[in-house]
């Protein structure tokens, strides 16, 4: 086992030695453990979930760390960037390096599907999350599952305060909305921690309520003009909104627990990614994790993962807040029962019922 | 004598097998590959995922669904469209011109913004037509609820009928007035000459027309997942998306399966409209005039103004200014003129940023491309189709119109797996696989406006050219040519338009470099900010009427869209 990580480094660090080609110096041979970012060349391509606004600002941090390298984003929903890996993978290699989506049990798959490149991270002890112990796998943001209501709308006693009270209290009837969890890692992810926390019954009574399903952002417009009163959401999506335009909407931390999903950070093997680049790929993957990293996830309205961070999101609680009160998943079962639950999910709640 | 015979080759063979090999390597080949693959689904023949895709009772529904909102759409549209392509190209009703682009402006709005728009003004909740019409009448609920079938089909039929109107007004405005003039000479009044001589002579565009309104009302995704997905009204198109989110090897075969259907469905329907066209063929354009009559509305001029013009307005003007009024508002549920509510802020993001600036230059190549290579694939098929007797001619009009029926996203899907260097092409992240797709998805509009220029232009024209000498580039360029390009040129725009803010397609082809506008726009409708997407709706909106005006003048009304 040991020998073949060995062995895998080795490989890496002479591709991106050939890679980087003569016109470099030798001063990459450290090569991913490097915490200058100087060192590294090339090309670089990131599928990512993450909102347009806060990549470009990443790009630009991303050009001042990494001169010599060209990172490229490609931005798309979970359900876009897994259809699209999918079938890259029928024909036997991705067009990206590495990969930011919502949630780890996507990670879990590709380490399974044995296309993942196992990197260490030498301060993973530092991070306040699992984290894939062979290094497959990294998280780097939390997307926040939270209520959000409009007080200029209706008052905060005439909404739901907790998950169970957004399903069940019927006052709420017609009015709610939330995400789609085939096309929103995210919301497959709540949809889980949910099904465990209140068993299936749960998408029964949201069926009830007659929820509607639809994307964040046409969930926000419906909560702006009033024709939701309620809906299921990012909270980074309403901080946003909080902090550029202005808005009054709120965020509302549920009684039963806020659904914190852990999205992860992931390097595609020398054999299936892009552009054989895996020591820029480690040292991208790095300075995301790195308190510097992390501060450019944190004013994009998401929670870092570091345990000795104190910044948080604007108008959020601190991290160590936001986890007194949480309701968990479970990733490995996000995975192994992906179909069963979204299948669930369809019949229970896309059905008229 | 038999020498030269033998040697004999037409030039035109050597395009028609270009493009016939066109079609098999970049649309036949992947699509069938993809058929081939939800049959094999566990490595042997099998209909299984067949047995279990048709066995779940929510599929059934969905099929349901989709009939009948594209049935519907498609005769509401098509009685729309007739009415007005008759009173706006063969009539004195006031401002023909003006109504005429009104009415083909539907077709330059993205239809997922189109169905944002009527979703603020007819959501029974605080739709703002809904409740303005509360007000004036004293109504206790919304007269209107847009999560319904009959919401879905209003907003498919108002963004689908222009298809319809486009083909008619063609068909109308090229029409051999001599037929008409005898009905009238003969004593029966202008009605009467319509249902009996305008109406059957039209019947091949009509059922032409029906045929495009279905087949894109059938094969949208972005309409019913806007306006039917929050109703639970699900349909092929939303299902098939579902499927493929679901991202396992058993959700793309699950998709296949039911693409099938929608194939099917466009095949049969092709089929049907190929009956009724292929047993009556009417030649209406003879060698002589070509300029219809225009038929007096007398006492009726004024009254009908006034219908189309509310028409005009509840269906156009309204959404229009939806979507403008959005683009200005800060916070969605107050008024645009509420104190500080007012912003240029998206005008200006939208002009700044240069994601979107790119993105905009991305489309504009491509859908160029789309359009100019799919305008020469029409003409010369259309050629081929109407006025050579070649076997098998029929059959690449058939397979432009499977195409058009087959849902995006089967297409795009198809692509990524054939053409990503598997079977020794790779054009996966480049701008030709979008060109590629955009092309099999919209040539069908092209292609029907010149099939239908071509059937009304009498051979005897071009045989006379052949008499006198000229060879077939020459007969195509100096005789037919000259009579289609307004054909032509609107067939490009048809092509044009759609590719231009394409989202399905480009939302799973594009990468970082050819990242195209239709995948910006509905970024930021459905992910940033919707003011940002009506902003750039609007942006667009404004260029393409722009642009309809300087063409119209240049070209002193010869074309226009």
């Amino acid at each position: 086992m040991m020998k073949k990580k060995i062995l895998a480094v080795l490989a890496a660090a002479c591709l991106a030695l050939t890679a980087s080609g003569c016109g470099q110096t030798g001063s990459g041979t450290e090569s991913g453990n490097a915490s200058g970012g100087s060192s590294v060349s090339g090309k670089v391509v990131i599928y990512t979930s993450m909102y347009e606004d806060i990549i470009e600002n990443m790009e630009k941090e991303l050009e001042k760390k990494f001169p010599g390298l060209d990172v490229e984003f490609f931005q798309g929903g979970s359900g876009t960037i897994q259809s699209k890996v999918a079938a890259e993978m029928d024909s036997g290699k991705l067009g990206c390096d590495i990969l930011m989506v919502a949630e780890p049990s996507y990670s879990l798959e590709l380490k399974d599907a044995g296309i993942l490149h196992p990197y260490k991270y030498a301060e993973a002890g530092k991070l306040a999350f699992d984290y894939d112990k062979d290094g497959y796998w990294y998280p780097v943001r939390i997307c926040n599952m939270i209520l959000a209501y409009n007080p200029e709308k209706y008052g905060k006693d005439e909404v739901a305060t907790s998950f169970r009270d957004f399903a069940e209290n019927a006052a709420m009837k017609g009015s709610i909305s939330m995400s789609n969890p085939l096309t929103s890692g995210t919301a497959y992810s709540s949809v889980v921690g949910l099904l465990d926390k209140y068993g299936e019954d749960y998408f029964k009574s949201l069926n009830a309520q007659n929820v509607a399903i639809e994307s964040g952002s046409v969930a926000l417009t419906k909560l702006e003009t009033g024709e939701c009163k309620e809906i299921m959401v990012l909270e980074e999506s309403v901080l946003k909104k909080r902090e550029e335009e202005n808005s009054k909407l709120e965020v509302i931390y549920p009684d039963d627990g806020s659904i914190p999903i852990v999205s992860p950070i992931m390097i595609v093997d020398e054999a299936h990614c892009a552009n054989n680049n895996i020591a820029a790929a480690e040292a991208v993957e790095e300075y995301f994790l790195s308190p510097e990293g992390q501060k450019l996830i944190i004013d994009g309205w998401m929670y870092g993962v570091r345990s000795d961070m104190e910044e948080h999101p604007y108008d959020s609680v601190t991290l160590s807040k936001l986890l007194e009160n949480t309701i968990p998943v479970d990733y490995e079962k996000c995975f192994r029962q992906r179909e069963e639950i979204r299948t669930m999910f369809q019949n229970d709640v896309t059905i008229p019922g | 004598m038999e020498k030269k015979k033998r040697f004999y080759f037409d030039v035109k063979w050597l395009f028609i097998i270009a493009i016939v090999a066109f079609l098999l390597i970049f649309q036949v080949f992947p699509l069938v590959y993809l058929v081939i693959r939800a049959f094999m689904s566990g490595g042997s023949f099998s209909f299984d995922a067949f047995a279990r895709i048709y066995s779940t009772e929510m599929n059934w529904t969905c099929v349901l669904n989709t009939l009948i909102t594209a049935s519907l759409s498609m005769v509401f549209g098509v009685l729309i469209a007739f009415p007005l392509a008759f009173l706006v190209g063969r009539t004195n009703l006031y401002g023909r011109k003006l109504f005429r682009t009104l009415f083909l402006m539907t077709y330059m709005v993205p239809p997922y913004v189109g169905a944002m728009a009527w979703l603020r003004l007819l959501n029974p909740k605080v739709g703002t037509l809904n409740m303005f019409l509360e007000s004036i009448f004293g109504l206790s609920e919304a007269p209107f609820d847009i999560y319904s079938i009959g919401g879905l089909v209003w907003v498919l039929t108002t963004f689908y009928y222009p298809y319809a109107f486009i083909t008619l007004s063609r068909a109308m405005e090229n029409m051999d007035p001599s037929l008409e003039e005898a009905s009238r000479i003969s004593g029966s009044s202008p009605l009467k000459t319509l249902f009996t001589v305008t109406l059957p002579l039209m019947l091949p565009s009509i059922a032409a027309s029906a045929l495009l309104v279905f087949v894109a009302a059938a094969s949208c995704y972005g309409i019913p997942s806007i306006i039917g997905a929050p109703a639970k009204i699900y349909t092929i198109t939303t299902r098939i998306v579902d499927y493929v989110y679901v991202g396992s090897a058993d959700g793309l075969t699950d998709a296949t399966v039911l693409a099938v259907f929608l194939m099917v469905l466009a095949l049969v329907i092709l089929f049907v409209s190929n009956f009724v066209i292929g047993k009556k063929d009417y030649i209406t354009i003879s060698g002589k005039s070509v300029r219809p009559s225009i038929v007096d509305l007398g006492k009726w001029r004024i009254p009908i103004t006034i219908l189309v013009g509310l028409f005009a307005i509840v269906v156009i003007v309204i959404p229009f200014i939806s979507v403008f009024a959005t683009s200005f508002t800060v916070n969605m549920g107050k008024s645009v003129f509420e104190e500080g509510n007012f912003t240029l802020k998206y005008w200006e993001t939208i002009f700044s940023r240069s994601s979107i600036l790119k993105s905009a230059g991305n489309s504009l190549i491509s859908s160029v491309w789309a359009a100019s290579l799919g305008m020469v694939v029409c003409i010369i098929m259309a050629y081929l189709l109407k006025r050579t007797r070649v076997p098998g001619r029929k059959i690449p009009d058939f397979l432009i119109t499977v195409g058009s029926g087959t849902p995006s996203v089967v297409i795009a899907l198809a692509l990524i797996m054939t053409m990503s260097g598997k079977f020794g092409i790779n054009i996966y992240n480049t701008m030709w696989i979008m060109v590629i797709a955009y092309m099999i998805k919209y040539m069908l509009m092209g292609m029907r406006t010149v099939v239908s220029a071509l059937s009304r232009v009498s051979p005897s024209l071009e045989e006379a050219a052949q008499v006198s000498g000229a060879g077939w580039l020459r007969r195509l360029k100096d005789v037919l040519f000259p009579l289609i390009v307004p054909s032509v040129v609107a067939g490009w725009f048809l092509i044009f338009m759609p590719c231009f803010y394409e989202l399905t397609m480009s939302n799973m082809l594009y990468s970082d470099k050819t990242k195209s506008l239709g995948v910006e726009l509905f970024l930021y409708q459905t992910y940033h900010s919707q003011q940002t997407a009506a902003a750039l709706a609007g942006c667009i909106l404004i260029l393409v009427a722009v642009l309809n005006f300087v063409m119209n003048k240049l070209t002193k009304g010869r074309f226009s869209i």
